[in-house]
């Protein structure tokens, strides 16, 4: 997938604002940004809903818009709107859009089960929970064994649990070799599944890299704390190696740019039971690079 | 399987499992014809004309018939936007006239079944209709009269984006056009200029092409302009149609 220099304005807005990047095939690319950064009208344009007001945008080797039915059977895409026919069961709405890719009712079974949602597979649509119905979304989108997914806050209304049962799914679909194109809000996520991460804020891409590059070029401090009782917040900012050390939610926190020296002068002072230690994580990137940030 | 019937095999769920629906499609009509049939019962509209229920049968009939054709096509078309499902369709290589065709396909089985009960119910005694001979000619006429306000349905489906701006729209289209062409008030009665006005409505002609039907009144002149008159709206909502139709409500 390859997109260089495209706009797209609505109105006065300019919801797009010169997006140039290329996501190799069976690449796992991760999209992060606030709401309204442009995320959703990126992924429009590339799966051909939208045209761009300017630049190009070729996917799999073509362009996509005007629609073009053969691109969008190699393409699957999963919206945060879950889109289902109304008033049909979880196995009746995945046998009708089986059968509009023209592939049988094994199809939908098969992506009922892929999505652990075969026991409901009688339940009506409307009858399902928001996790459910995330889940039958994704089914829907990967049911025609896509080339390319795009999946858009996948995991937004699931329990931690059911959210790292898809992301084994999500792993499983990338070891397959499909390529994945992921919006997301989780930072944890994309840190754990994404090969490289875009990090879009009004309309631009203000950081494309891997996520461990892009907390590494972060260079923030390490932060130790302990429970608060053990150490004054003058003895700890005293220890060798911290720069500076605070109280915060009954921890002293202190800050570190050489987290080894550090640790091991605070376990001569206070052993290193109940320590912990925090480096940075995409989050913080995140915060930094979307001009977010709220905390010093 | 092709498209189309995977569509249309979906809208017949949703409509058989939306009791709402139902009731308005086939009890609604039918309370309007037991009322405006006790009202008239054995009345005569002028000396030594046609009884009552021939007018209020057709009347009741063209009306339910378009009405349900009308919401059922724009409230399809409304949600089905609105929730993304021809968002989902447009993904999918189906092309836009599967969409359309499937949804055809309902509204005419609807109205079929329409026309099959209302007609039953007229003929009990109590109500007191007789079908004349001619009825069949009022089979390409139901078929086109559901043509004709499905056409006005995708319109008001693609200009409404909202439950309750299909109803508005819908029900100022369909509640003055109940009076004024006849379908529940005999168009004999009216002024003459109100009848004049009348034929610039649809369901003018398709309340004038039961009511021939029925009643194995007027010829194949007036056959031909009534069915004429409905391809005319046909066609004029249909082009209206294809260029207000959005695959979804983007900004």
């Amino acid at each position: 997938m390859l997109i260089e220099d495209v706009h797209k304005a609505y109105g006065q807005v300019r919801a797009v604002d010169g997006v140039s990047l290329r996501v190799e095939q069976g690449e796992f690319f991760g999209i992060l940004g606030p709401n309204g950064a442009g995320k959703t009208t990126l992924i429009e344009m590339v799966e051909g809903l939208r045209e761009p007001d300017r630049g190009t945008i070729a996917v799999l080797g073509t362009t996509p818009w005007p629609r073009d039915v053969a691109l969008l059977r190699r393409i699957g895409v999963q919206t945060q709107a879950s889109a289902f026919f109304t008033r049909l069961t979880a196995v009746e709405h995945l046998r009708t859009v089986a059968e509009l890719y023209g592939l049988g009712p094994d199809a939908a079974d098969r992506s009922l089960a892929q999505a652990g949602l075969t026991e409901k597979a009688g339940t009506r649509v409307d009858k399902l929970s928001g996790g459910q119905r995330q889940r039958l979304a994704i089914a829907t989108a990967l049911i025609h064994r896509p080339e390319l997914i795009f999946l858009d806050e996948p995991t937004a209304a699931l329990d931690p649990e059911v959210r790292r049962t898809l992301w084994d799914m999500l792993r499983a679909l990338r070891g397959e070799g499909r390529t994945i194109i992921h919006t997301t809000h989780h930072l944890d996520e994309a840190e754990a599944l994404c090969d490289r991460v875009a990090i879009m804020a009004g309309g631009r891409i203000v950081a494309l890299d891997s996520p461990g590059n892009l907390i590494r070029a972060l260079d923030a401090p390490t932060r130790l704390s302990v429970p608060a009782g053990r150490l004054s917040v003058h003895k700890a900012e005293a220890v060798d190696g911290v720069a500076r050390a605070y109280e915060e939610a009954g921890e002293v926190v202190m800050e570190t740019r050489e987290p080894g020296r550090a640790l091991v002068a605070v376990g001569e002072l206070t052993g290193l039971d109940q320590v912990r230690t925090r480096t940075a994580t995409l989050e913080d990137a995140y915060l930094r690079l979307t001009g977010s940030e709220h905390t010093a | 399987m092709s498209t189309y019937t995977a569509l249309a095999k979906a809208n017949y769920k949703a409509y058989t499992r939306d009791v709402t629906t139902m009731f308005f499609t086939f009890a609604f009509p039918l309370i309007f014809l037991v009322v405006f049939g006790l009202i008239f019962s054995g009345q005569r509209v002028t000396k030594g004309g046609l009884p009552y229920i021939n007018y209020t049968a057709p009347g009741v009939l063209s009306w339910g018939v378009g009405n349900a054709a009308l919401f059922g096509v724009a409230f399809t078309m409304m949600h089905w936007r609105r929730d993304d499902i021809l968002r989902l369709i447009w993904r999918t290589p189906t092309p836009l006239s599967s969409v359309l065709v499937s949804r055809y396909a309902i509204a005419l089985g609807v109205g079929l079944v329409q026309a099959v009960l209302f007609t039953a119910v007229a003929l009990l005694p109590s109500f007191g209709l007789h079908l004349s001979g001619g009825w069949p000619t009022g089979l390409p006429v139901l078929l086109l009269g559901v043509t004709a306000f499905m056409a006005v349905g995708l319109v008001v489906g693609s200009l409404a984006d909202t439950p309750e701006a299909v109803a508005a729209i819908a029900n100022c289209v369909m509640i003055p056009m109940a009076f004024l062409s006849g379908a529940f008030y005999p168009i004999t009665l009216m002024p003459h200029w109100l009848q004049d006005v009348s034929h610039v409505l649809p369901l003018r002609y398709f309340n004038d092409g039961l009511l021939n039907a029925f009643s194995g009144q007027g010829g194949w002149g007036d056959f031909g302009i009534n069915c004429g008159g409905l391809v005319v709206f046909t066609v004029i909502f249909g082009a209206i149609a294809t260029k207000t139709f959005r695959w979804s409500n983007g900004r």
